[in-house]
């Protein structure tokens, strides 16, 4: 009897250990891959840093999902004078940090100052434009004032980095702010963070001020958010199909198809995502110097079959250095892109001189055709290097492949022991992206070609510069021209922003703001 | 029994030491440069140079060491390149979570080990014997993340029973329960089976012993000749086996906390190695290495208090 009640007693605990627990109804746990090194706007550059302090926190002003419209932030309007150099920011009234202090113009500075500073040591405090100073006019109104016009701004001022901090709050905790705590202005606040493990964060039950082209500007219609770090993609992936997770970004593109087809699990993709992969060239160096070369190699990559078969048709091939969906892109180049064309580019290469060796590699005055490619090691590089370097040993080129750690590569990428390298990044504009590797005073990093052009140069200047769009992006078009004629780089994929979430909550809305699909996260709702 | 414990501890100062040498040049060995992970990886080659000049990863290997073993020696770890956190702090938080788990593994697995063992040796060729036998090799061959990922697939996915992200919360709560329920499961079975094949060996031994011959003489129930002449007896080897294998469990730890995203110390120490964050993977080193003293440490002193002639040797 007393082994009878026993065992009753076991299988009653056991049910009830494996019933579910009843989650709160407006709770959601998102999986991520990685953690971020701290939560400190103006100290970190990772996207996992972005992706909640985009939640926890605001910027002056917000970019739109079709990642082209700057819209209102912290700001609710702004003015920019007539000769691009003073932009005037009037802030909403009745904005609070999470601990119900109010936000001030002083904070605006403060943060944006922060942002600059050469104590905090930022690595983009470039994005900040040449700053002569930043000024709060009273205590609704900063005047964000430039040595030099910086056509950019608006859209640098939506990224994590201008997240607007409490001085107070960075004083308090020293070096561990953005560590031990975070006292945001953001829909959600900091609860608790277990660094590589997950961070918490609750509604801020005041916020109103939102950006307006969300539908609910706050508060926040979920109580609270766990960011799990699931680093395996299976787990990831049966995580959400179980509903153990809710939401996530970071699909292995393997498992796409599967979720797809999952009745309790929608999935949506925006191909607005801004996230480019592609190969440089060292333009200076043997034997990758010859431009002939380099257009070669670019026709001989079959970008389709690797967006096909490594990640199973789940990116989009790309031609061009960015994505041709950004607002300042050249639609005249659309048809001088290189596309992949084997015959042409053994054409090309016989022409040019370079004849094949007994190995079936091509030679021309001693000097062989097979470039050294750093790239970061790892499955994903692993497999794009390897797939270009099966391309290109049709035409005669013996692409050496050299991986390295993450914490190493960065260091050796500074070099210039190296032809080639693989990269991928996150972007907003053209002129973004041109100003970033295309300068020449950003030779050795990130200007990693060693493309040095005067003309390039006063033509980054006039673009960033200019104070009416056509100038500007005339500029920026040209040198759009420059680099993809001299094939500095072998364009891979664009990724596209891909979320699964349960089919219980409202249809999500991709937003691609350096890769946080989220972004403030004040739409995401569970459906009636 | 005090001097016992004076000489396990004394012995156990080498291997400390051999412990934290090999940890500290294999973490100097290892790829990556941990100024560049302080730096960041935009950060121009300058500023990198003036960081490994601060750190003092320039001076000779030895100096560094004797540097750490200073540091060491007041208790001070460091601070994660990563997230900046007192290594202590990041080791502390750890820590919790893993004892947990070993214990939520071993309070199963010990008791069915035991008795797997010991009915195989009752019924001592039957199915029964067989069965047991071949799920003990199963369990002793199989790699754990391969259990692992097959409990995921059928008690997690399929039947949808048990979660298996996280550790959502202490063990005394019901969710602590629900979530440790899946690593501890397989973490356990991959020490049933040693468990149960030593203790089928050590009962059939004794077994045959005169004493049990004559309890049975004496006609005591087979149970009670089983249970407290032939177990009881045949539990001492048993017990010098779960010391060895509750130290190796703290590898098969690494694995299953990585796999079920459990904030333990072996994910910890994973998480820090592949982010190059060398204090951090040292302090872990230095953690995992304690434990294992420990474990044998109190293994050693159960040997002495259950057989006395250990002690007298």
């Amino acid at each position: 009897m007393t082994c009878n009640r026993s065992l009753i007693g076991a299988l009653v605990a056991s049910t009830a250990l494996m019933l579910p627990t009843l989650a709160a109804a407006q709770e959601i746990t998102i999986v991520r891959e990685v953690d971020s090194n701290n939560y400190d706007p103006q100290r970190s550059v990772a996207r996992a840093a972005a992706e909640a302090l985009f939640m926890m926190g605001d910027t002056l002003v917000s970019l739109e999902p079709d990642m082209q419209t700057v819209s209102d932030g912290l700001a609710h309007s702004w003015e920019v004078s007539d000769d691009g150099l003073v932009y005037t920011f009037h802030l909403k009234e009745g904005v609070s940090f999470c601990d119900g202090k109010p936000m001030t113009a002083d904070d605006v500075v403060f943060s944006l100052k922060r942002w600059i500073d050469p104590a905090t040591a930022s690595p983009v405090a470039w994005r900040a434009g040449d700053v002569e100073d930043i000024v709060a006019i009273d205590e609704l109104t900063v005047e964000y004032r430039l040595n030099a016009p910086f056509s950019e701004l608006l859209y640098q001022l939506t990224q994590s980095f201008g997240t607007i901090v409490d001085r107070d709050n960075v004083e308090a905790l020293g070096e561990d702010f953005g560590i031990a705590g975070f006292n945001g202005t953001g829909p959600f606040c900091w609860v608790s963070w277990a660094p590589r493990d997950q961070l918490v964060m609750e509604r801020n039950p005041n916020y109103t001020w939102g950006p307006s082209f969300y539908e609910n500007q706050g508060p926040a219609h979920l109580e609270r958010i766990v960011w799990q770090v699931v680093p395996e993609a299976s787990t990831r992936t049966v995580a959400v199909l179980t509903g153990q997770s809710d939401i996530t970004q970071y699909v292995p593109h393997i498992a796409v198809a599967q979720l797809m087809d999952a009745p309790n699990v929608e999935v949506v993709r925006s191909d607005e995502a801004f996230w480019t992969y592609f190969m440089g060239f060292k333009i200076d160096k043997d034997p990758v110097a010859d431009p002939v070369v380099r257009a070669a190699m670019n026709l001989a990559v079959d970008q389709e079959a690797i967006a096909e078969d490594l990640f199973f048709g789940m990116v989009e091939p790309a031609f061009s250095y960015v994505s041709q969906a950004v607002v300042d892109w050249d639609p005249g180049l659309d048809d001088r892109l290189l596309r992949h064309d084997v015959d042409e580019a053994n054409r090309m290469l016989d022409e040019a001189g370079w004849e094949r060796g007994a190995d079936g590699v091509r030679v021309r005055d001693g000097v062989r055709l097979a470039p050294t490619a750093y790239i970061f090691a790892g499955s994903t590089w692993g497999g794009i290097a390897e797939a270009v370097q099966a391309d290109l040993l049709k035409i005669g080129v013996a692409m050496e492949i050299e991986a390295f750690d993450a914490t190493v590569a960065w260091g050796k990428l500074a070099t210039q022991e190296f032809d080639m390298f693989g990269m991928s990044f996150p972007y907003i504009t053209a002129g973004e992206t041109l100003n970033l590797y295309f300068r020449s005073q950003n030779v050795p990093t990130p200007n990693r070609m060693n493309w040095i052009d005067e003309r390039t140069d006063e033509l980054l200047r006039t673009g960033m510069a200019a104070t009416d769009q056509e100038a500007q992006f005339a500029a920026y078009h040209e040198v759009l021209g420059k680099v993809h004629d001299a094939a500095v780089w072998i364009p891979i994929f664009h990724e596209p922003m891909i979320i699964a979430y349960r089919a219980d909550m409202a249809p999500v809305v991709p937003h691609n703001n350096y890769g946080a699909g989220l972004y403030k996260g004040l739409d995401l709702r569970f459906l009636d | 029994m005090i001097e016992t414990i004076v000489n396990r501890l004394l012995l156990s100062i080498p291997v400390l030491l051999g412990v934290l040498i090999l940890g500290f040049v294999l973490v100097q060995v290892a790829p990556g440069d941990p100024a560049r992970v302080l730096a960041g990886p935009m950060a121009p080659p300058e500023v990198v140079a003036t960081i490994r000049e601060r750190m003092g990863l320039d001076d000779p290997i030895v100096v560094q060491f004797m540097r750490y073993m200073g540091r060491l020696m007041q208790g001070d770890l460091g601070r994660s390149l990563i997230s900046n956190k007192t290594v202590i702090s990041e080791l502390g938080a750890a820590i919790g979570p893993t004892v947990e788990l070993m214990f939520a593994c071993l309070i199963w697995s010990i008791p069915a080990g035991i008795a797997m063992g010991t009915l195989a040796a009752v019924w001592r060729g039957s199915l029964v014997d067989r069965v047991i036998m071949a799920f003990s090799v199963a369990g002793v061959s199989l790699p754990i993340f391969f259990i692992c990922l097959v409990l995921i697939q059928y008690l997690g996915v399929k039947w949808q029973l048990l979660p298996f992200i996280g550790r959502g919360g202490p063990l005394w709560t019901v969710d602590g329960l629900r979530h440790i329920a899946l690593p501890a499961l397989s973490l356990g079975l991959i020490f049933i089976g040693p468990v149960a094949r030593m203790t089928r060996s050590s009962v059939l031994e004794v077994l045959r012993l005169d004493h049990v011959r004559t309890a049975r003489a004496k006609g005591l129930s087979e149970r009670a000749v089983i249970l407290r002449h032939g177990l009881r007896n045949a539990l001492i080897p048993v017990i010098t086996l779960i010391g060895l294998q509750a130290g190796y469990l703290l590898g098969g730890a690494v694995v299953t906390e990585t796999i079920f995203s459990y904030p333990g110390i072996g994910r910890l120490a994973v998480g820090a190695i592949l982010s190059a964050d060398f204090p951090l993977t040292q302090g872990a080193i230095l953690v995992l290495a304690l434990a294992f003293i420990l474990i044998n440490m109190i293994v050693d002193i159960l040997y002495a208090l259950l057989d006395p002639r250990v002690q007298k040797k």
